[in-house]
C-alpha cells in the first residue's frame, strides 16, 4: 500500500476557495497553513468530497448543504484529486448552484473508510468521544462498525441475525413451515379433548347414579346379587324373576275367590237376618213387566261392560252394577285420556325439538363454514400489518416497491389500516365464532337428550288410536248408563223387591244350612290362603275383615315388587346405553388424544430444536463479545493509551473504553479514565481530563482507530486538530505525526492556522532520510480577488552540524 | 560519562529503540556544549537529538535550571545558525521545577523523568517501573502496532471453530451443523436453514387431517 498516495488537487470555485488554486500534494507529510477563512477547511473537504461525493461534517449540520459548495460569485466549479491507488487514478466532482455531481468516486467501503478513518475534519474533533459514549450495541454504532471492520465477524453477525427470529414465537410461526397449524392443530384437539372428556364425566356420573338407585331397588326386593356394572346381566336375571308374578295372580285367583265367599257370606248372613214379611206377590209381577221392558238393554249393557272391564266380575244389581262400572270406567278414562295427552304432548314435542336440532346443527355448520373462511393468522397478521405501518411514508409499498397509487386511487397507509381493522375485526370476530360454537354443541347434546327420552315416550300412531278407541267405547258405555240410570233405580227396587220377596222364601229354608255351609267354605278357603280358618265364636264379619285386610297388605306388597322390578330392569337398560355411549366417547377420546401427542411431540421437539437454535445464538453472541472485549483490551485500549501518553506524558488518568467484566450478552463499553499506573479506575474522561487533555483524548482516539483496523487508504488528515499552542505540548504532537509518517507510513496531510505551530512543525517533520518528503502549502485569500496556494517542496538534505563531532 | 543509575536507565531504553550516542561535549558552530548525556535517532527519527540532564547529581550545571536553559538556548541557536534541521529533545533526569520545565518548553520538547524504582543494576525494578518509564519517554520511542488479527478477511478460521467448540454438548448436530455451514452465505440463509431443520417434524403430521 505504500504506493497509496495523493498526488494532487486542483479546486475551483469551491466554497470559500475563489478561482482556481492547483495544490501539489505528493509527499509524505503536507503541511496547510492559512489565516481563518484562507480555505483549509475548504481544500481538506475538497478532498473528502472529490473522493467519497459528499462532506460528511457539513451533511451532519445541513442536510442542504450541497446548494452552499459552490462559491457565492461562480457560476461553476470543479474539484479534481489525482492520486495514486495501486493505479494512477482522477477522482473528481463538478459543481453547480444547485449541488455537486460526483463524477467519479472511491467505492464504497473505501469511502466509507475515508470518511470514518482517514480525515478527522475540525468539528468531529469536539464530537467524538460523545459519539463513541453514546455508542450502544447495535449493528450500526460507530464502535460496532468499528469492531465489525476491525474483525470481519460477518459468519458470527449472520448467525446472530439469522437466528433471530427464534427468539419470538410470531416469528417462528412466520419463518417455520407447519409451526402454526401444529399449534392450532393441538389447541383444537384440546378444546375438544376437553369437551369430550366433560361429557364422558356427565355419562359416567349418570350411571354411577342410576347404579346407585338399581343398587336401592336391589336391596328394597332382597335381590342377592351386587349391583355393579358388569354384574348387570346377572342383576337383570335375578329382576326378571317371575315369581311375584305368579304370587300376584295366585292372589288375584285368591281375591276373586275370597269376594265369592263374602257375597256367600252376605247372602246368607241377610237371608238370616231377615225377618221381614213375605212380600206380596204383586212384586214379582211388577220386576217382570220392567224387565220385559228394560231387560235387553240392561243385558246389552252389562255385557259391553264387561267386554271393557274383562277383569271386573260385576254385581248383579243394576244399580250397582252402574255405579260400580261408571266409578271404574270414570278411572279407566282419565288414565286413557292422560296416556293419550302425554303421547300427543311428547309427539309435538319431538317435532319441536327436532326442528329445534336441525336449526342448531345448521347454525353449528354456518359457523364452522364462517371459522374455515377466517384465516386463523388473522390476528398475527394485524399485528405485523401494523408495525408496517410506522414504514409507510408514502404510497410506496415497503415489501415489493411498487407505488400503490398504481394499484388504487387510496393512499397505501390507508389501505394498510383498513387491512388491519379488518383483520382485527377477522380475529375478534373468531373468538366470538369460538363460543357462539360451544353454546350451541350445548344446545344440540340437550336436545339429543330430550329426542332420547322423549322416543320413549312416544306411542305409535296405532296404539294412540286404540287408546282412543277404548275411551270412546267408555264414553259411549258411561252415556248409556247416564241415560239408563233411572231405569236402572226403577229395575233395581222392582227386581229387589222381587228377589226379596222369592229369597225371603227360600232363604228362610235355606239359612241354616247356607249359614254352616258358608261358615265351612271360609274356614276352608282361609286354611287353603294359609290363614286361620274362623274360630269358634268369632264372627263371620271379623274373619272377612281379617282376612281381607290381609289380602289387601300382600297385594299391595306384590304391586310394589313388581313394579320395582320393572323400574329396575329400565334403569338396567338405562345403564346400558350410556355404557353403551361412554364407550364411544372413550374410543373417540383415545383416537382424538393420540393425534394431540402426535402435534404435541412435533411441536415439542420442534421447540427444543428452537431452544437449542436461541442456545446457538446467545453462544454466538458470547463469543462475539467476549472477542470484542478481548480487540477492546488488547488491541484499541493499548493502542489508545499509548498514543495519549505520547501527547500527555505529565496526565496520571488516561481514556479507555471499558467493557463490563460481566459476561452479558449486550455488549455496551463505556469511556472512562484509568490511572496510568494501574489501579482503581477513575471518572469519565470529561470529569477526568482538562479540556486540552480532552481534545488530546478525542486526537488519540481518532488515530488509535485508524491503525487498529486495516490500513485500506494510508492517508491521515487532520483538519486543525490543535486549535491553540496550550492544547497539546507541540512538540509531542509532532513527534508523534512524524512517527505515523515515518515509521507507519502514513501520508500525513494536516491543516494548521497557527503560524508558530506552522513553522514548528515544518522543522519537525522535514525530512529525514533520503525519500522522505515535505510539502507546505500557504493559502491565502483577498476580499477582492482570487484565492492563492503557494506550495513550497523541502527534500532530503545531509545534517551537517554535528558531523565533526561525530 | 555519567554513573547516575537513572541515566543509565533511559540512555539503555534509548539504545533499544534505535538511538546511538554521541560523544560529548557536543561541538557546532565551533562552540561546545557538555552535556550529561547526548543521543541520537536513526532513520526515520535521524533528526532527534536527544540531550539528558541529570538534575539530582549532575555536573555542567545540571542541577541549576538556570544554567542548563542557558545552554539549551545556546544550543539552540548555534543549530539555527548552522541551519540546521536537527530536533531537540530534552530529558530531565530527575525532580525539577515546574517553572524551569515551561520555560525549557519554547525552546524545545522537555521529557521529564522521575521516581522509577530502579534495581541494583540500574534496571527498572519490575514491569510497573519499565512501564512508567518508557511512559515518560513514549514520544521517542517506536509506536508498535499490535498485532492484527488473524485472518481478517472473514473472521471465520477460529472464531467459527470455537463457537462450534462451545456448542458441541447439548446441541443438535443437524441444527448446528446447518446454521453454521449457512453462515457463509448470510443472515437470510441462517434463518432459512434453521427454519428447515426446526420445521421437519411438521412435515409427517402436516399429512394428517387439516384442522
Amino acid at each position: 500500500m505504500s504506493d497509496s498516495i495523493l498526488r494532487s488537487l486542483d479546486i475551483t470555485n469551491f466554497r470559500s476557495i475563489r478561482g482556481h488554486i492547483h495544490a501539489p500534494l505528493d509527499a509524505k507529510v503536507v503541511l496547510v497553513h492559512g489565516e481563518n477563512g484562507a480555505g483549509k477547511t475548504s481544500l481538506l473537504s475538497g478532498i473528502e468530497l472529490a473522493l467519497t461525493g459528499q462532506v460528511q461534517s457539513l451533511l451532519r449540520a445541513d442536510p442542504n448543504y450541497e446548494r452552499q459548495l459552490l462559491h457565492r460569485s461562480a457560476e461553476d466549479g470543479s474539484v479534481v484529486l489525482r492520486a495514486l491507488n495501486g493505479s494512477e487514478q482522477t477522482f473528481s466532482t463538478t459543481l453547480a448552484p444547485d449541488g455537486a455531481k460526483s463524477d467519479n468516486g472511491l467505492a464504497e467501503p473505501l469511502a466509507a473508510f475515508f470518511r470514518e478513518r482517514a480525515f478527522l475534519p475540525q468539528s468531529l474533533l469536539g464530537q467524538l468521544l460523545q459519539i463513541y459514549q453514546d455508542a450502544g450495541n447495535d449493528a450500526g454504532s460507530p464502535l460496532a462498525q468499528f469492531v465489525g471492520k476491525l474483525l470481519g465477524l460477518d459468519r458470527l453477525d449472520a448467525l446472530e441475525a439469522g437466528l433471530k427470529p427464534l427468539v419470538d414465537v410470531r416469528n417462528v410461526r412466520k419463518a417455520v413451515d407447519g409451526w402454526l397449524p401444529a399449534e392450532n392443530e393441538k389447541s383444537r384437539l384440546d378444546r375438544l379433548l376437553n369437551d369430550q372428556r366433560k361429557s364422558r364425566s356427565a355419562i359416567n356420573d349418570r350411571i354411577i347414579a342410576a347404579l346407585a338407585e338399581l343398587a336401592t331397588i336391589c336391596a328394597a326386593l332382597d335381590v342377592g346379587v351386587e349391583v355393579q356394572e358388569d354384574s348387570l346381566d346377572a342383576v337383570s336375571a335375578a329382576l326378571s324373576d317371575g315369581r311375584d308374578d305368579e304370587q300376584f295372580a295366585t292372589l288375584t285367583d285368591q281375591e276373586r275367590r275370597f269376594a265369592a265367599i263374602r257375597r256367600e257370606i252376605g247372602e246368607a248372613q241377610s237371608a238370616a237376618s231377615t225377618d221381614t214379611p213375605l212380600p206380596g206377590s204383586d212384586a214379582s209381577e211388577r220386576y217382570s213387566q220392567w224387565e220385559a221392558t228394560n231387560g235387553t238393554r240392561v243385558a246389552a249393557a252389562r255385557a259391553r261392560i264387561e267386554a271393557l272391564l274383562p277383569d271386573l266380575s260385576l254385581p248383579s244389581d243394576p244399580v250397582r252394577l252402574a255405579d260400580e262400572a261408571l266409578t271404574r270406567l270414570r278411572t279407566e278414562r282419565k288414565q286413557l285420556e292422560d296416556q293419550a295427552t302425554q303421547a300427543r304432548t311428547a309427539i309435538v314435542r319431538r317435532a319441536r325439538a327436532q326442528d329445534e336440532r336441525d336449526v342448531a346443527m345448521r347454525q353449528r355448520e354456518t359457523i364452522d363454514g364462517e371459522i374455515e373462511r377466517l384465516s386463523a393468522t388473522s390476528g398475527s397478521l394485524a399485528s405485523a400489518l401494523a408495525e408496517l405501518t410506522s414504514f409507510i411514508d408514502d404510497n410506496v409499498c415497503p415489501v415489493c416497491d411498487r407505488d400503490f397509487s398504481e394499484v388504487s386511487a387510496d393512499s397505501l397507509s390507508d389501505h394498510v389500516h383498513t387491512k388491519i381493522r379488518t383483520l382485527s375485526a377477522s380475529a375478534e370476530r373468531l373468538l366470538t365464532l369460538g363460543r357462539t360454537r360451544s353454546e350451541v354443541q350445548v344446545t344440540l347434546e340437550r336436545l339429543d337428550r330430550e329426542l332420547e327420552t322423549l322416543a320413549a315416550l312416544q306411542l305409535d300412531e296405532e296404539a294412540l288410536a286404540a287408546l282412543d278407541r277404548r275411551r270412546a267405547a267408555i264414553d259411549a258405555v258411561n252415556t248409556e248408563l247416564d241415560a239408563m240410570a233411572d231405569a236402572l233405580r226403577e229395575g233395581a227396587r222392582l227386581r229387589s223387591a222381587d228377589v226379596a220377596a222369592r229369597r225371603a222364601v227360600s232363604e228362610a229354608q235355606s239359612r241354616q244350612v247356607s249359614l254352616a255351609a258358608t261358615r265351612e267354605t271360609l274356614t276352608s278357603f282361609a286354611t287353603s290362603a294359609g290363614e286361620a280358618g274362623v274360630a269358634e265364636g268369632e264372627s263371620f264379619d271379623a274373619a272377612v275383615v281379617r282376612l281381607s285386610e290381609r289380602f289387601a297388605a300382600q297385594t299391595s306388597r306384590l304391586q310394589l315388587r313388581v313394579s320395582q322390578r320393572r323400574d329396575g330392569l329400565n334403569k338396567i337398560a338405562a345403564i346400558r346405553t350410556d355404557i353403551q355411549k361412554r364407550q364411544d366417547a372413550d374410543t373417540q377420546i383415545s383416537a382424538d388424544f393420540s393425534a394431540w401427542q402426535t402435534a404435541d411431540t412435533a411441536l415439542e421437539r420442534a421447540q427444543s430444536l428452537r431452544d437449542q437454535g436461541i442456545e446457538v445464538r446467545n453462544a454466538v453472541d458470547r463469543l462475539r463479545s467476549g472477542i470484542i472485549r478481548r480487540e477492546f483490551n488488547d488491541r484499541l485500549n493499548r493502542l489508545w493509551r499509548d498514543l495519549f501518553v505520547r501527547l500527555a506524558p505529565g496526565e496520571p488518568f488516561v481514556p479507555a473504553f471499558r467493557i463490563p467484566a460481566s459476561s452479558t450478552q449486550k455488549l455496551q463499553p463505556k469511556l472512562i479514565t484509568e490511572h496510568r499506573d494501574g489501579g482503581e479506575a477513575g471518572g469519565a474522561p470529561g470529569a477526568m481530563l482538562s479540556a486540552g487533555n480532552l481534545n488530546t483524548a478525542a486526537l488519540t482516539l481518532f488515530i488509535a482507530l485508524h491503525l487498529s483496523v486495516p490500513k485500506e487508504l494510508p492517508w491521515l488528515i487532520l483538519d486543525d486538530p490543535v486549535q491553540s499552542m496550550d492544547d497539546v505540548h507541540i512538540a509531542h504532537f509532532a513527534a508523534l505525526l512524524r512517527t505515523l509518517s515515518k515509521e507507519h507510513g502514513r501520508q500525513v496531510m494536516i491543516a494548521v492556522h497557527d503560524r508558530q505551530l506552522f513553522e514548528y512543525l515544518r522543522l519537525e517533520l522535514s525530512p529525514a532520510f533520503a525519500d522522505d518528503s515535505l510539502l507546505t502549502l500557504e493559502l491565502t485569500r483577498g476580499a477582492r480577488r482570487d484565492s492563492v496556494c503557494v506550495s513550497k517542496r523541502y527534500s532530503y538534505k545531509e545534517e551537517t552540524a554535528l558531523l565533526a563531532v561525530a | 560519562m555519567s554513573t547516575a543509575p537513572l541515566i543509565q536507565a533511559i540512555q539503555k531504553r534509548l539504545r533499544a529503540a534505535g538511538y546511538h550516542d554521541l560523544s560529548t561535549p557536543l561541538r557546532i558552530a565551533g562552540v561546545e556544549f557538555p552535556f550529561t548525556g547526548a543521543m541520537r535517532g536513526s532513520d526515520g527519527r535521524a533528526l532527534d537529538l536527544v540531550l539528558l540532564v541529570d538534575t539530582t547529581t549532575g555536573d555542567f550545571g545540571d542541577r541549576d535550571g538556570e544554567r542548563v536553559r542557558q545552554r539549551v538556548e545556546a544550543l539552540s541557536r548555534a543549530l539555527d545558525v548552522t541551519a540546521s534541521r536537527y530536533v531537540v529533545t530534552l530529558i530531565l533526569a530527575g525532580a525539577a521545577l515546574a517553572e524551569g520545565v515551561e520555560t525549557l518548553s519554547e525552546t524545545c520538547r522537555v521529557l521529564q523523568v522521575e521516581n522509577i524504582a530502579l534495581g541494583q543494576a540500574g534496571e527498572p525494578a519490575d514491569e510497573t517501573a519499565e512501564r512508567q518509564l518508557d511512559d515518560r519517554i513514549r514520544v521517542l520511542l517506536p509506536l508498535t502496532l499490535p498485532l492484527a488479527p488473524t485472518d481478517p478477511e472473514n473472521g471465520s478460521g477460529p472464531a467459527m471453530d470455537q463457537l462450534i467448540r462451545a456448542l458441541q454438548q447439548g446441541t443438535d448436530k443437524a441444527l448446528l451443523d446447518a446454521v453454521v455451514e449457512a453462515s457463509a452465505v448470510g443472515e437470510a440463509a441462517v434463518t432459512e436453514a434453521v427454519a428447515e431443520v426446526v420445521g421437519q417434524f411438521f412435515k409427517a403430521s402436516s399429512e394428517g387431517e387439516p384442522s
